[in-house]
């Protein structure tokens, strides 16, 4: 089972209709999106609309909850609406060779949507969490600088997954950057096989994207951001 | 946020496809699939495309789990010896026309899926499971104990629980005294896609409403619309009649 996870949207149309397109051909069994649509960047309700078109499955980030400010007063009334049911955390639980295999995701943590769980924090500390939100793979956007660690415990894997961001990578690569996690018959906590990351950079029209900051009333040091990734 | 779940579409494309075109002008804002796409019918492969290339998060229901693993038990409680000997002839059929590449998505489906909602500053967790939360293949219908069926949900954590696995639809509001406030659990069969069993034979699906202000003190405050749509029940009876399957599915497709 190939699922794509995908978030930190963050208003950038450019960068969402690359990203749709590299999708498509991908072909994935399941889509999630792990929150933050909007902010930074005047195509918020482009972004809801074709994310709500499709269905997707979609989490809160901590932009989605913020109202005050140029960005987020573009949104509309019905997708402010939607923006403020969407939950906080999905749980995937799979059963395979008789043993369970916890898939959460979750914007930030799972302890709070504007934590940043960066690929240094302490073992303990994410371990802990993990335990805590009984995850065998944790899997967060956020911090839009993408990695994928393995934590080991007491025989068992935990493994720590930053998906990455569409619309503003902060890792010093301006493309986009989206996950697809294969999940096989053989995949387990127990072993480090069996479980396949791919981090996607996909190419888009930076310059589109940062133009339009310039000519919105959006500081424009945010284009100069998103032309870097920093 | 309106939340679109639909299940047991048995193998029935021509269902299945009614039932794309009908959710699409609902409009919802995320589709999930609890399980049971294959066994009954002549699509298997068919129906796991179509529901793979719309990316839609499904659960493995029991005939998805036995199929996946390429066994002769589709964990149906077939009450009679001739129900024994039908089902043998359906699994037996899908085993034989399922292909490798659907029936590894079939094996690595998950059990359940589970969205934890915060609003309100209060927590609500809707789990979405194809029979019960301990079971894959166990049957909750509407008659069962609300002591038990409390049970269930609070050992799975569920303050709603959304399952197919009947064919039949229902919702029940089952209210809890907790420290001198009433707490409303929600148990929602979202009935079948392609194998209604409640005497209708139009499929069934079911629309789930949370707004900023569903809570589980408020009954009202989490809305369940049940939706029926005709499809082409002929074609999917006479796939049925034209093939090795028992005619009798044909009839049950008819009948509801």
């Amino acid at each position: 089972m190939k699922i794509a996870l995908f978030s930190d949207i963050h208003a950038n149309l450019p960068a969402f209709e690359a990203f749709l397109a590299d999708l498509d051909n991908r072909k994935p069994d399941a889509v999630y999106c792990l929150g933050d649509m909007i902010g930074y960047n005047i195509w918020p309700n482009e972004i809801i609309n074709e994310i709500s078109r499709r269905g997707i499955a979609s989490l809160a980030g901590n932009h989605d909850q913020k109202t005050k400010g140029y960005a987020y007063e573009l949104v509309s009334a019905e997708n402010r609406n939607y923006l403020t049911t969407l939950p906080a955390h999905i749980k995937l639980e799979f059963q395979l060779n008789n043993d369970h295999l916890n898939l959460v995701l979750a914007h930030g943590s799972t302890r709070s949507i504007d934590e940043y769980v960066l690929e240094d924090l302490d073992e303990t500390y994410v371990r802990d969490m993990m335990i805590e939100a009984n995850a065998d793979i944790l899997c967060v956007g956020h911090s839009h600088k993408p990695y994928s660690r393995i934590i080991k415990s007491d025989g068992k894997i935990y493994r720590a997954i930053n998906i990455g961001s569409i619309g503003k990578p902060k890792d010093g690569n301006p493309k986009g950057c989206y996950v697809i996690l294969t999940i096989n018959e053989n995949s387990s906590a127990m072993t480090e096989d069996n479980v396949q990351v791919e981090f996607i950079r996909f190419e888009y029209d930076v310059e589109r994207a940062a133009k339009a900051i310039e000519e919105s009333p959006l500081p424009d040091e945010l284009a100069d951001r998103l032309r870097k990734a920093f | 946020m309106k939340i679109a779940l639909f299940s047991d579409i048995h193998a029935n494309l021509p269902a299945l496809e009614a039932f794309f075109s009908d959710v699409e002008l609902q409009k919802p804002d995320a589709i999930y699939c609890l399980g049971d796409l294959v066994g009954y019918n002549i699509w298997p492969n068919e129906v796991i495309d179509a529901v793979r290339k719309r990316g839609i998060p499904c659960i493995a229901g029991n005939y998805d789990f036995g199929i996946g693993r390429h066994s002769d038990d589709c964990g149906c409680a077939y009450k009679t010896d001739e129900e024994k000997a039908l089902g043998k002839i359906s699994i037996a059929y899908t085993n034989e026309v399922v292909k490798d590449e659907q029936r590894a998505y079939l094996r690595t489906l998950p059990a359940n899926i589970r969205l934890e909602f915060q609003l309100n500053n209060d927590k609500l967790n809707v789990l979405f499971v194809h029979g019960s939360p301990r079971k894959i293949n166990e049957y909750l219908f509407e008659d069962r104990d609300e002591k038990s069926m409390l049970r269930i949900m609070e050992g799975a954590d569920a303050d709603v629980m959304c399952f197919g696995h009947t064919h039949q639809p229902y919702h029940r509001i089952l209210p809890t005294e907790i420290t001198a406030e009433t707490h409303y659990r929600h148990a929602i069969n979202i009935g079948s896609v392609g194998k209604p069993k409640d005497k209708d034979p139009r499929g069934g699906y079911v629309l789930l409403h949370i707004d900023e202000n569903s809570s589980i003190k408020d009954k009202a405050s989490i809305k369940v619309e049940f939706i029926r749509f005709d499809y082409d029940i002929e074609k999917a009876a006479k796939a049925v009649e034209d093939s090795p399957l028992p005619n009798e599915y044909a009839d049950m497709l008819r009948n509801g």
